[in-house]
């Protein structure tokens, strides 16, 4: 029961991390990243990678966010002088190529196979010591991005992305060009997704490409909404119901006979779409949001 | 003459695409946001022409069920949502439509299962000219598309709800102001979108196999034609859809099956940075 815990809590934290990452995207500055995933899959293959090369897990994490970061940076370049509608697209394409990708390039990737054999964290430790000591790095990981998007969030920087969310014309007649600052945030948030992506191969230990589906993208979202947008209370607390839905709805399957797998899966999709319209359409502000405004 | 062959099919694909981007550059242009669930309404289209054409044994009833039947689902779904967002801001529209795409997905999943389904259509005899083969089934498809598309262009061109829709794409105040009622636009819009999606999806499960998830993959291919085309431009939708077919079928030896939908992607990335507005896309449109 414990190590039972343990392992929800290690994939509730990297759902955090993911939920931070869009916090600070959508939350605070308003960038519709409907990508998230593809960040994700990027680290979690390269640190995946990178450790079967025998690098040490400190460089590949560090690599993982680097590359993701990496691969926001031309994307922000090319779209986000665009309206927010068409940033929405364009990062939903780049998760379905990122995926196509890792599908395709199988010398790189194995492609469906996937990677089985990803060393684990504190692999020396062994047993449920590891699980621990996983579970506390994640959790201080966690806590230090969170940390970082409050004090982001209180400065200077922080009060301009806002305002970019709320009026991108007054911004840019002040002098400031919007697009850099909001290029800065996407490479933040995407390296935020890298680093979960690591944490979550090296915690799993077996990556395919269908773990990578844009319904993890969704599910980020479906966080933050039910939550409440753009606070940092609202990431945590909305990836708290995430994982209450997705433990519960496993937990039905076992106990309702005749359910199939996919079936269920269906269900899970089902109940995303419909909380997802439900939130937008009666309490877009989530629960911890401000109830003042709408 | 390999070449041309695959000109043929990607002309075929391209109708496909064609249809899928008008859907979404009618919704785009009058209802101003991009609709995700234009793939799942695709495939709510294929469903509904595959049980109709196993329950009656004809594609014409199979065709007309999708046009009826997704026409409905896509009423509905602006009725029960997309009109009481239509005052808030268009990232509410975008996730309500991500919502509803996977809504659909998931009770197609269900009551349809999640294998692979094909519309029972008999072979036949491909027509030959040089190395090119034409199959009748092709010429039948790419009938139905022109058909579908004549009658939607002759709605928005020759009938005054048509021109209303028009007008609102052009300028909503400017046609509130005039004495059109925006919510007969909204109706008309929705049930023509969701038609012609419809069309597309039943044409896309002929010439491949039906999944639940068929209808979503086509949603960047389709988001791209119609960006190619420029957003609002109904002739633009279905000249990019045709040409991204076209270029989709022939880049196919070269790049490998696989990255057909990665080449939508830079094909999209590239009109958005070159020419945002588009092949016939108005200047103001994408910035």
């Amino acid at each position: 029961m414990e190590a039972y815990f343990i392992a929800i809590g290690i994939i509730a934290l990297i759902y955090v991390i993911l939920s931070l990452g869009l916090t600070l995207q959508y939350g605070l500055t308003g960038l519709i990243n409907f990508g998230h995933v593809g960040f994700f899959a990027i680290g979690a293959y390269t640190s995946a990678l990178l450790a079967l090369k025998g690098v040490p897990l400190v460089f590949s994490f560090a690599a993982a966010a680097a590359l993701a970061g990496l691969a926001a940076w031309p994307l922000g370049l090319v779209s986000l002088r665009l309206r927010d509608d068409y940033f929405a697209i364009v990062t939903l394409g780049f998760s379905e190529v990122v995926r196509i990708v890792i599908t395709s390039e199988r010398w790189l990737t194995n492609g469906v196979q996937g990677i089985p054999g990803i060393p684990r964290l504190y692999e020396g430790l062994g047993g449920s010591a590891a699980q621990l000591a996983v579970l506390v790095t994640v959790l201080a990981v966690t806590l230090v991005g969170a940390w970082i998007i409050r004090r982001i969030a209180g400065s200077p920087f922080g009060r301009l992305i806002e305002a970019i969310r709320d009026n991108e014309e007054a911004v840019q007649a002040l002098g400031k060009d919007p697009a850099r600052f909001k290029i800065q945030v996407l490479v933040v948030g995407a390296a935020l997704a890298g680093i979960a992506g690591a944490f979550y191969a090296h915690y799993i230990t077996y990556i395919v490409p269908d773990q990578f589906i844009p319904l993890v993208t969704f599910y980020v979202w479906m966080a933050i909404i039910m939550g409440g947008v753009g606070r940092v209370s609202g990431a945590i607390v909305g990836t708290a119901i995430l994982m209450l839905f997705l433990e519960g709805s496993r937990f039905l399957r076992d106990i309702v006979p005749g359910v199939s797998e996919v079936d269920m899966a269906s269900v899970r999709i089902g109940a995303v779409g419909l909380l997802l319209v439900l939130f937008i359409m009666y309490r877009p502000q989530g629960l911890m949001g401000d109830y003042t405004k709408r | 003459m390999f070449y041309a062959q695959l000109l043929v099919n990607g002309l075929v694909q391209g109708l496909v695409i064609g249809l899928a981007a008008l859907s979404i550059t009618l919704v785009f242009g009058i209802a101003r946001f991009p609709n995700a669930a234009t793939g799942d309404f695709m495939t709510f289209g294929a469903y509904a022409a595959l049980s109709a054409h196993k329950a009656t044994g004809s594609i014409a009833m199979g065709g007309l069920a999708a046009i009826i039947a997704t026409g409905v689902i896509s009423l509905l779904a602006y009725l029960a949502v997309f009109r009481r967002l239509a005052e808030r801001s268009v990232v509410a529209l975008l996730v309500a439509s991500i919502g509803i795409a996977f809504f659909i997905r998931a009770v197609l999943g269900v009551a349809f299962g999640h294998s692979q389904q094909v519309f029972q259509v008999p072979l036949s005899r491909p027509y030959v000219f040089g190395s090119v083969r034409i199959t009748p089934l092709d010429l039948q498809l790419a009938a139905v598309a022109l058909a579908a598309l004549a009658l939607v262009f002759a709605i928005l061109y020759l009938t005054p709800i048509g021109r209303q829709m028009r007008a609102v794409a052009d300028n909503r105040d400017l046609a509130r102001v005039s004495g059109i009622r925006p919510d007969r636009v909204m109706i008309a819009l929705w049930l023509l979108a969701g038609s012609v999606a419809g069309v597309a999806g039943m044409m896309l499960g002929i010439k491949t196999i039906v999944t639940p998830e068929f209808g979503w993959e086509m949603l960047l291919p389709a988001f791209t034609a119609a960006i190619l085309g420029g957003i609002g431009s109904p002739v633009g939708a279905v000249v990019a859809g045709l040409i991204l077919g076209v270029v989709q079928e022939v880049s196919t030896p070269l790049v490998g099956f696989t990255y057909k939908i990665a080449l939508a992607f830079i094909i999209m990335l590239a009109v958005l940075l070159v020419r945002p507005r588009g092949l016939f896309g108005r200047l103001e449109g994408a910035r």
